[in-house]
Formats: C-alpha cells, sequence, structure tokens
C-alpha cells in the first residue's frame, strides 16, 4: 500500500504546483507586488544592518529635505525630520515596526478567531454563542477600542496589538465557521466519526485544514486593513512610545510641518500605501490561485 | 518638492475654504478669532482655562485692570483704592455708571457677591486661593467696598486683574443656576453673549452702552467691532490657512513654521509683545528614586539644550527657558540670572560620573543595580510629542533612558494627580514670581499643582512672608530667595517662555499685544478695521 501511494505523491505535487506557479508568473502585477513587499519586509528585517544613522539620534540639522530637493545634505538621502533625525533609518524601523504589529495583530487575532469558527461549526451548540458574542466584538469598531485600551494600559504597541487582534477576532470567527460548516456537511467528516476518529483529530486534521485555505486569503487582505487601523491608531497618539519609530506615528509627527518640510509627512504614507498595496494585490492572486473553481484555468 | 508643497497649501486653503463663509470686508460688522480649544463652560470662579479667559475678559470686568506692561496696575471697575496699614484691609472706589449687558446698574453688592461667590466653597472654584484669605468683603455703599483679609496679601491687585475676579450678576447665576456660564452669563463687559455652540463657536455681541473700559486702550468707549467670532479651529495650519485668506482677522493661535509667512504677507502684520509669561517646563518628582539624587537633577538640566529646542521646533520664535519663570516678570531675583544652569553635555557627564552613574554597555547609566530611566508624563498632541523628543534625544547623550507617557487631556490631569511618574511636562501663565511659587512650591499645594512634592518648611515661611510683606521691597526679597532655592535644587527642568505673537488683518487699526493668563486680546477695546 505504502509502496503505491509513495511515488504518486510527487507527480501530485507537480501537477498542483506547476499550474500555481504558471499563474503566478503569469500574474504580473501580483509578481511586482510579491517582490515589492519582500523587498519591503528584507529591508525592515535588515534595518539595524541597512540603516545609515542611529534612528533615535537627534541633531541639530531638523527638516533637511530629501536628496533630491533644493538645500538637501547628502549624507541624508531622505533628509531629516523635525528632530534632525534620518528619515531613511527612521523609515526603515518604523516599517519593521509596523509590519511587526501587522503581523502579530493578523496572527493573534486570526488564531483566536479561527479557533472559535471552528468550534461554533463542530460544536453546534454553542453556535449561537460565540456568534452573538463575534456581534459583540463587531459593535466596537477597532479605533474605539484602542482609544478605551489606551486609557487602561497606557499608548504603546501592546494596545494596540490587543485593540486589532481583537478587531480582527470576529471577522475571523464568522469566515472560519461559515467554510467550516460547508466541510463538515462532507462524507469524510461523516466517515471519519464512524470510524471512530477523536473530536481532536476531526478538528484539527480535517476540519482546520480545510479550511485553511479561505481563512489564510482572508487574513492576507486583512492585513492591509490591519497596517491602516494600525498606522491611524499611531496617528492619533495612541501607538509606539517615543522614540521608537512607527509609520502612522511618523506621519503624524510631519503633519505639522506639511507647509514646509512634506517629506516627512509624505514618505512614511507612501510606505504605508505600498504595503498595503502590496498585501491586497497578493491576497486578491492568493484568492484566485486558491479557487478550486480558477485552479485549472 | 515645491510641487508638493504647494498641494499641501492647495488642500489646506480648501479645508479652511469649508470652515465657515468669508466676512463682510471692510466695515466693523464683524471680527473672526480662531482658536485652538473650547471651554467646557464660561463661569469666572470655575473655568481655569485660557480658553475661558479670553472670553470672561471680554464679557466681564474686573475691580482692577493691569496694563501692557504686565506690572501696573490700573482701574478698572474701582476708580481708586486704599489700602490700611496692616495691609489687611483693601477700600475700592467704583464707578457710578457701570451697567451689565441686560441694563441694570452695578452696584457695590454685586461686587461683595462675586468675591464670595468665587470663594464660597459651594462654588468649588479651583483658584479660590488667589482671592486671598478673606474674612468679609463689604459693600458699604453702592460704590465703596471693603476687601477684608485674614492676612495681608500682597498679590491681591494683581489676582483681582484676573478672569477669576470677573463681576458676576447674583439675579444671572441664580437663574441660570447650573447652567451659569453655559446658556448665558451677564457681564458687563465691552461685548455681551451673543450665542455659543460649544466646540463650534461664540459669538459676542458688542455692549453699546460700554464707557467704564480700562484705562489702557486708546478707545475709551463701546468696543468699535459689533461682533466677535470665536471660531474653534483644532489643525494649527488650518488656523494659518484661516488668516491667509481672511476667514480669521486675528488671531494668537498660529503655528512658529508659519510666522515667517505671515510675516511676508502684505495683508498681515505680527503684533509682538516682548513678556513672554507662559513657561513650559518639565517637573521632577523629588521623592522618586533616581531624580531624587540633585546630581542626576542638575545633569538633565545640563543636558538639555533649550536654545536648540527654541531654534528647531519653534523657529527661534519662542525664548529659551534656564529660569522657572521669565526674568521680566515681578519680583523676579535679578542676581540668580547669571547663576541659571545653563546646556553643558560634557560637564552634565561629569556630574553623573561623580555621583557615581556608570554608562552600561547600551550606553544608559546604572547605580547600585538600577538603570537611570526616568518616566515622564506628559500630554499628547505635538507640542509635548515634540518636546519630549527633544529632551529624550538630548538625555541619551548622558545616558539617561527617558521613558514618555502622554495621555489625552481627559485622564492626563488625573495621572497627574497620582505619584506613578518620575517628571512631568506643564506649562502655565503668571504675573509674578509671586503667582508662580505660592501655586507650585507650598507644601500644602502637594501633591497637585506641586507635583514636585517639594515640601520645605523654609520655604513655606519665605511664601508666606511674601505673600503677606506691606512693602514691594521685603515682597521681592522673600520671593527672591525662594527663587534662589528651589533653582539651586534643580526641582525644574525649565524650556522655554512663550511670548505673545498675534497675527492680524493688515486691515485692523494697530493694537498692542496682552499677556495677561496668555489672552493676548484681553478686551479687545482697540479692535477696529480702519480699511
Amino acid at each position: 500500500m505504502a509502496d503505491a501511494t509513495l511515488p504518486a505523491a510527487p507527480a501530485r505535487r507537480r501537477r498542483i504546483a506547476s499550474p500555481m506557479l504558471r499563474r503566478i508568473l503569469r500574474d504580473r502585477l501580483a509578481l511586482a507586488a510579491a517582490i515589492l513587499l519582500g523587498l519591503i519586509c528584507i529591508a525592515a528585517i535588515l534595518a539595524p544592518w541597512l540603516a545609515p544613522f542611529d534612528p533615535y539620534n537627534t541633531t541639530r540639522r531638523p527638516f533637511v529635505p530629501p536628496r533630491w530637493s533644493e538645500g538637501s545634505l547628502p549624507q541624508y538621502w531622505l533628509g531629516t525630520d523635525g528632530q534632525g533625525r534620518d528619515m531613511l533609518s527612521r523609515l526603515l524601523y518604523g516599517t519593521r515596526l509596523t509590519l511587526v504589529m501587522g503581523l502579530a495583530s493578523v496572527i493573534v487575532g486570526g488564531g483566536i478567531g479561527a479557533l472559535f469558527g471552528l468550534l461554533s461549526a463542530y460544536y453546534r451548540r454553542i453556535d449561537p454563542y460565540v456568534m452573538r458574542f463575534a456581534d459583540i466584538l463587531l459593535s466596537f469598531p477597532a479605533i474605539l477600542l484602542g482609544l478605551a485600551l489606551a486609557a487602561v494600559v497606557g499608548p504603546g504597541l501592546t494596545a494596540i496589538v490587543i485593540a486589532l487582534s481583537i478587531a480582527t477576532i470576529p471577522d475571523v470567527a464568522r469566515i472560519t465557521r461559515s467554510a467550516a460548516i460547508v466541510v463538515m456537511g462532507q462524507d469524510y467528516m461523516e466517515a471519519g466519526r464512524a470510524v471512530g476518529l477523536s473530536d481532536r483529530t476531526l478538528i484539527w486534521r480535517y476540519l482546520a485544514l480545510n479550511c485553511l485555505s479561505s481563512v489564510f486569503v482572508f487574513l492576507t487582505l486583512r492585513f492591509g486593513q490591519i497596517i491602516l487601523i494600525g498606522a491611524a491608531l499611531s496617528f492619533l497618539g495612541l501607538g509606539v512610545r517615543p522614540p521608537e519609530a512607527e509609520l502612522g506615528m511618523m506621519a503624524s509627527l510631519g503633519r505639522d510641518a506639511l507647509f514646509f518640510a512634506p517629506h516627512i509627512a509624505m514618505l512614511p504614507s507612501l510606505m504605508i500605501v505600498m504595503i498595503v498595496l502590496c498585501a491586497n494585490v497578493l491576497g486578491d492572486a492568493l484568492r484566485d490561485l486558491l479557487d478550486p473553481r480558477l485552479r485549472n484555468t | 518638492m515645491k510641487h508638493l508643497t504647494s498641494m499641501a497649501t492647495g488642500a489646506l486653503l480648501g479645508l479652511a475654504a469649508l470652515s465657515g463663509p468669508a466676512l463682510a470686508q471692510g466695515s466693523n460688522a464683524s471680527l473672526t478669532i480662531v482658536r485652538e480649544v473650547d471651554s467646557d463652560r464660561y463661569d469666572p470662579h470655575r473655568s481655569t482655562a485660557r480658553a475661558a479667559s479670553e472670553i470672561l475678559f471680554m464679557m466681564g470686568d474686573t475691580l482692577v485692570s493691569l496694563d501692557h506692561d504686565m506690572a501696573t496696575i490700573k482701574p478698572g471697575i474701582a476708580t481708586s483704592w486704599t489700602t490700611s496699614p496692616d495691609g489687611k484691609t483693601y477700600t475700592f472706589k467704583l464707578r457710578n455708571d457701570v451697567s451689565f449687558c441686560d441694563g441694570k446698574k452695578l452696584t457695590a453688592q454685586d461686587v461683595a457677591y462675586s468675591i464670595k461667590r468665587w470663594i464660597d466653597p459651594a462654588t468649588r472654584s479651583p483658584v479660590a486661593w488667589r482671592a486671598g484669605q478673606v474674612e468679609d468683603v463689604v459693600a458699604t455703599d453702592d460704590t465703596t467696598i471693603e476687601y477684608k483679609l485674614k492676612a495681608p496679601f500682597s498679590e491681591l491687585l494683581y489676582q483681582l486683574t484676573q478672569s477669576f475676579a470677573v463681576i458676576v450678576d447674583k439675579a444671572n447665576v441664580e437663574a441660570l443656576g447650573a447652567d451659569f456660564g453655559v446658556k448665558g452669563f451677564n457681564g458687563t463687559g465691552p461685548y455681551c453673549w451673543g450665542d455659543w455652540k460649544p466646540r463650534n463657536e461664540f459669538r459676542l455681541k458688542k455692549h453699546a452702552a460700554y464707557k467704564w473700559g480700562p484705562p489702557i486702550y486708546e478707545n475709551k468707549g463701546a468696543a468699535q467691532i459689533e461682533e466677535i467670532v470665536w471660531r474653534i479651529v483644532p489643525e494649527e495650519n488650518t488656523r494659518l490657512a484661516a488668516v491667509m485668506t481672511n476667514q480669521s482677522q486675528v488671531t494668537q493661535y498660529v503655528p512658529y513654521s508659519g510666522m515667517a509667512q505671515l510675516r511676508a504677507n502684505r495683508n498681515l502684520k505680527v503684533i509682538e509683545s516682548k513678556e513672554a509669561f507662559w513657561t513650559y517646563f518639565v517637573g521632577f518628582k523629588i521623592d522618586k528614586e533616581g531624580v531624587n539624587d540633585p546630581a542626576v537633577r542638575r545633569a538633565i538640566v545640563m543636558a538639555v539644550d533649550q536654545k536648540a529646542i527654541a531654534d528647531n521646533l519653534y523657529f527661534g520664535e519662542v525664548e529659551p527657558a534656564y529660569s522657572y519663570i521669565s526674568t521680566e516678570a515681578l519680583d523676579w531675583n535679578k542676581a540668580l540670572t547669571s547663576k541659571l544652569i545653563k546646556t553643558d553635555v560634557a560637564e552634565a557627564n561629569k556630574v553623573l560620573d561623580a555621583a557615581g552613574w556608570v554608562k552600561g554597555a547600551d550606553g544608559f547609566r546604572m547605580k547600585d543595580g538600577k538603570k537611570l530611566s526616568p518616566i515622564v508624563y506628559g500630554f499628547t498632541g505635538s507640542t509635548w510629542q515634540k518636546l519630549m523628543e527633544a529632551i529624550q534625544g538630548d538625555l541619551r547623550k548622558i545616558g539617561v533612558d527617558l521613558r514618555i507617557q502622554l495621555f489625552d487631556a481627559t485622564i492626563a490631569w488625573g495621572k497627574l494627580a497620582t505619584q506613578e511618574f518620575d517628571m512631568f511636562g506643564m506649562s502655565f501663565p503668571y504675573i509674578s514670581a509671586g503667582d508662580a511659587l505660592n501655586l507650585y512650591f507650598r507644601s500644602t499645594n502637594a501633591p497637585t499643582p506641586n507635583r514636585m512634592n517639594w515640601k520645605d518648611a523654609r520655604t513655606d515661611e519665605l511664601l508666606t512672608k511674601g505673600s503677606s510683606a506691606l512693602n514691594d521691597a521685603d515682597r521681592a526679597a522673600a520671593y527672591g530667595e525662594v527663587l534662589t532655592q528651589v533653582h539651586e535644587a534643580a526641582v525644574w527642568l525649565p524650556l522655554y517662555h512663550e511670548p505673545m505673537k498675534i497675527a492680524a488683518s493688515a486691515r485692523l487699526a494697530p493694537f498692542k499685544a496682552h499677556n495677561i493668563y496668555g489672552c493676548g486680546l484681553y478686551k479687545g477695546l482697540d479692535l477696529k478695521f480702519v480699511r
């Protein structure tokens, strides 16, 4: 039996992987988004090595414009902010923190939400309670949650991640539940029950794995939204503590200098736009890719 | 970059255009003043915000007024006054021609009622102490008031110029009850309550019968503008755009970054007063670990570059502060001027080295296993965010890891009344050394506003001596000694003195900027359009 199935596995992988790869390569926009997001992520990870200056070091040269503008200084490629700190270095560190904030919120919120959704679909008696709880969570906008949390625990990365995670839970729970309910109706679930598989095995091995693609696609799209909400919270002063750099907070600090040093607000804002755009394009491409109806086109 | 700038300017001008209809030009029909925030109410005894004082000065009058020099007391409702030899009784002679906005004549009974309401515990005035230790206020006849104190109070006349001492109408207070200052206010000022839309705008109508303004104004009669609209525009660049597009004709709330643009604009002028009696500082809670070491406090004060802050963050428009109050303020100790701590990073490092604070691998200092990492509380908003980050940057250079925690104003005041923090950011208006010192350094004022927990018997003794002094020299000597004490102990890190700068339309007649409680227009009697 084992001998018979083993050789088949690579062939199956090739059958699926090749069209997927072909379609990824064919979707030029998705490819560009993937490359750009990849580069942004690599730059963010390597920030301590790539940043030309200490991002926290204040100098007596504030509001220096970027290299392409009149009055720039050669050592500051993207100029300096209002405290004389190097914009390029802060942008690298800021992107890092923004990505961490987005990923942490998506992983925590997505994980909890998916768990609620799976349990809700599997144990139908708890379904109404879980879904009503999701409704309650949905009635609180993320910004309001962030404000409330900042008031209780003080502004900071923790408060923002908690707020964004909570805001992610209900949506993910609903998506997971709807996907899981379809899986629950499949014959192999009944078969699993008939052969005496435990609830745990059924939930994790059959239910969760079959819902994974839907949840993953949703979270990819959600990642862009999370970054935007997180940036908005930071813009309102509820984000990370100074001197840490975060894109939303950097844009907020540049607001006062919009008239005479627009690069301070514009550069982090552009970075946010790029990250969100890339995440959305990739999310869309991933959705198309994992859609069985489009798989063989 | 130029393209970006013009895009930003265009966007903001667009915003400003949406903020309200253009006003009738070239007449004295209406004048719009934009400002940042509104007050929650306009009750002189319960509102301590500058936003409230700005309007109360226009709607009401005080017994005495303050000249533009911030030092000379001038007549107000009272034409003259005398002080008893023991300094405990002030007798004010009132004008006989003053009337409220509703036409009712003002009498000494109204003055007595106003002062008594101010100090009545039931009023819960946070500034009742400013009236002194009042024994009684008696109207001996319709135009004479006897203000009797339990102890002499040398600051009294200065305090009586403030908006808290505005004369109110008893009938109006009783009729409105909890809505006094919310739904109406019947005052004797050059302007009367028109219409208040909270957090939007306050309309004031001219008080036609007004002719008892302070003698500091050229205009001795009624106000010359028919209607003043105080409009709330929270965003500073939008306020700047509003002034530049004539949506607002006068405001003191323009960003310093826009001053050069304003000065270059032929349609605008910037009116300035050299007195800067609004000071920004960071205080130390002197009994908290780390900052309880005088060497640490001294080093922190030395490390922060106030000149750079003034130049970089405020484009050189503010005065770097090394003293806790302006050196132009009444009773400033001139002998102290040369001894003030100035910026010297190398010396700051030496002071910390000598005090046993050793730099660790992360560049921050430690002593007895404790990292030098004070936490500072302040207000959210660009002002304190920028200031705190500048201070944080400077302190990193001497190995101090400043942790910044900023709160929205709705919770910040509560947080600032706790013992949780090591340092705090604050700004305050004052009229004299005594005004500032009595507020912040009396041991009975801990934990707030004496958030430093400065409890010193000698200070208390000197403050009492200063406030009960019977002559200027004794008062100045007592306050001068307190100033020396607190400056030597490095209890505050002074940042800058904020001067009064008012952006005004060139069509407005020349007028002087005032500085009373940070209200640049004071009573606004000289405001008028000349073209």
